[in-house]
């Protein structure tokens, strides 16, 4: 399968963008500079997004502090082990020619996913002690 | 009847939940919806309607995702230039 000129365009400035990115996650820290937008869901609502710390937990994990940086987002945990699992199928399953279930696949662990996602939505915004853990 | 199953397709979850971790907007839910329908439709046997559900788990994630990276890049471009043109000045 040839890859047109095109994509291989799009594919070199997504992979220069993902590493400047990278640069500026790993040299400035989100919650110092002001050279970070800072998320609109949560500046026009006060409600924090599901996706609120993650700039933060970019910063501290690039930096090493795997423990800190979950601690800003634990969606990133989540992440973390859906890519790992994925990448685990991948290699038993097409490199080693076996047929293992993906369990990403059965519909209740999908749904499992989003209401997990959502909970974690709705828990991150509630102002009392074990939940504010949860915030960013 | 024995009806040929055709190829799962792909449920971009993990892309989905990228898009709700990176962009601001809850956009990325909308994208891990129909990375759920995918599984279920298929499951039942709903073949088209998984593979349509697919097609826009794909889109919304990549829009999502495009209009973080969009975003953040004009944001830094922005502010960047302005924070190092004060640090020059000295003001900073």
């Amino acid at each position: 399968m040839a890859i047109s000129k095109l994509k291989l365009v799009f594919i070199i400035i997504g992979v220069l963008i993902f590493f400047g990115m990278l640069a500026l996650y790993f040299f400035w820290n989100p919650s110092e500079v002001d050279v970070f937008p800072s998320c609109s869901f949560y500046s026009i609502t006060g409600i924090y997004c599901p996706g609120c710390g993650s700039q933060r937990a970019a910063h501290k994990l690039l930096n090493g502090n795997v423990i800190e940086g979950i601690r800003h987002n634990y969606l990133i945990a989540l992440l973390a082990l859906v890519l790992l699992y994925q990448a685990f199928i991948f290699v038993v399953n097409t490199i080693l020619d076996k047929q293992i279930i993906n369990l990403l696949h059965k519909p209740k662990v999908t749904f499992g996913i989003l209401i997990l996602i959502i909970l974690f939505w709705v828990l991150r915004n509630i102002n009392l002690f074990p939940f504010t853990e949860l915030a960013p | 009847m024995e009806q040929l199953k055709p190829p799962r397709p792909d449920s971009y979850l993990a892309l989905a939940i990228i898009s709700t971790i990176i962009c601001c907007m809850p956009l990325g839910i909308v994208s891990i919806i129909y990375a759920t329908k995918v599984n279920s439709l298929y499951a039942d046997g709903h073949y088209d309607e998984a593979s349509k559900a697919s097609k826009n788990a794909k889109t919304w994630g990549l829009v999502s995702v495009g209009v973080a990276v969009v975003g953040l890049l004009i944001y830094v471009l922005i502010f960047g230039v302005a924070l190092f043109g004060a640090m020059s000045n000295g003001d900073f």
